[in-house]
């Protein structure tokens, strides 16, 4: 790929989706625009930009830097910070309310993998002391794509065999005759789906008690994470907590948030790491 | 070092999960069809053991349920790997024995992830 058009590529995926993609890894570019270059009918890369150039579209610009993002995920991913959402956090997010109404956010959720892994917990392994709550699972991605076969809960023989054990692949789907798996109405009943860019603001979307964004801002340049992790932190509910992946701190990124004192990898607001949230 | 014993009348699937299952820190021993891997099983009883459905001599669901009913000692985890791969016959693999199954065709991280999920590795 020319200097040239990598460049511009990569600069719509920083502007766009504040991914921050390196020379060396310019095979990604190729790789994830290959679906839309095929459907335009574009033979190269330059094509795909001389086009983004002349005709300006911002909605085709957006697909762009949407498509460039990572797309990686996986059921059950981290499981045991899953676990200990359902059998901890939320129970003592559940008592510390007086709602009985439970909200977790999955920011760029990808395909809906993440998200659908809580929803079995809820199914197979509901703790008693969140019994008779409402638990609500939004998950989001920049992407229209992945949020839409995130909804339609369809998912091919390798997606669904990353992750999944073979118990809870034929207890909460069902194979179609296209050879896709479908999840059940009741592993989609706990979920919704919408498509966001994280660097916009998230007001639209509500308050929650816990926000799950793993593996995101680790895809993204400083500038980029820095106003992602001011647009989750305006949507915690009072006491909630953020959840990250595994390697992904945020010292010296923001003053919005402190690390939780008993949760390895949680956030909570600046000032209140002790409160009941944390103390899971 | 964890024992793997791979069954199928693939030479070429043979191959490929071995050096995936290699790269997974395992020794592993090889058998083309179910008798194969009795005889091998009653020498030496492996840890694991990834299993194809449609084979010659001995199919994998028989191979299975004669394992299953060796008297005592170890019992390996049986990973079912099969191009059958409907609810009816996932659900027969695993009412004789079966710990997980892999439907075919699979990958390393499709391998590696059933292998975590009945924690052998």
């Amino acid at each position: 790929m020319q200097d040239e058009v990598f460049n511009e590529l990569a600069d719509l995926a920083l502007k766009g989706a504040g991914t921050s993609i390196p020379k060396s890894k310019a095979y990604l570019i190729e790789a994830r625009l290959a679906p839309i270059a095929r459907r335009e009918g574009f033979g190269s890369m330059e094509d795909l930009v001389h086009c983004v150039k002349s005709r300006a579209n911002p909605a085709f610009i957006a697909e762009i830097a949407a498509a460039l993002v990572s797309k990686d995920t996986r059921f059950f991913r981290e499981r045991e910070t899953l676990q200990r959402v359902l059998e901890d956090v939320l129970p003592a997010r559940l008592k510390a309310s007086n709602t009985g109404r439970l909200k977790i956010w999955f920011a760029g959720g990808s395909t809906g993998q993440e998200a659908y892994s809580l929803s079995i917990l809820l199914e197979d392994e509901l703790p008693a002391a969140l019994r008779g709550a409402k638990v609500e699972i939004l998950s989001t991605d920049i992407c229209k794509v992945s949020t839409e076969k995130a909804r339609v809960a369809r998912y091919g023989h390798y997606d669904i065999q990353k992750g999944l054990s073979i118990h809870r692949l034929t207890k909460h789907f069902t194979r179609l005759e296209t050879g896709q798996w479908e999840a059940s109405e009741a592993l989609r009943g706990h979920v919704s789906f919408r498509q966001h860019n994280l660097l916009e603001s998230a007001a639209g979307l509500g308050k929650f008690d816990v926000i799950i964004c793993r593996n995101v801002l680790s895809g993204m340049a400083r500038s980029a994470r820095a106003s992602v992790v001011d647009n989750l932190a305006s949507q915690l509910m009072p006491g909630g907590l953020i959840l990250l992946g595994q390697g992904e701190g945020l010292i010296g990124l923001t003053e919005k948030l402190e690390p939780a004192r008993d949760f390895r990898g949680a956030w909570v607001a600046a000032g209140t790491a002790n409160a009941a949230a944390s103390a899971a | 070092m964890k024992t793997c014993l791979i069954v199928d009348d693939s030479r070429v699937v043979r191959k490929v999960a071995a050096r995936i299952i290699q790269d997974l820190k395992f020794d592993v021993r090889e058998a083309g069809d179910g008798a194969e891997a009795l005889r091998a099983c009653r020498d030496s009883m492996p840890d694991a053991i990834l299993l194809d459905w449609n084979m010659p001599v001995m199919n994998g669901l028989d191979f299975l349920r004669a394992l299953r009913r060796e008297d005592g000692g170890k019992k390996p985890l049986v990973v079912f790997c099969s191009i059958e791969n409907d609810a009816e016959h996932i659900n027969e693999a695993i009412r004789s024995g079966a710990d997980e199954f892999i439907m075919k065709p699979f990958d390393a991280d499709i391998l590696e992830s059933k292998f975590a999920e009945v924690g052998l590795i």
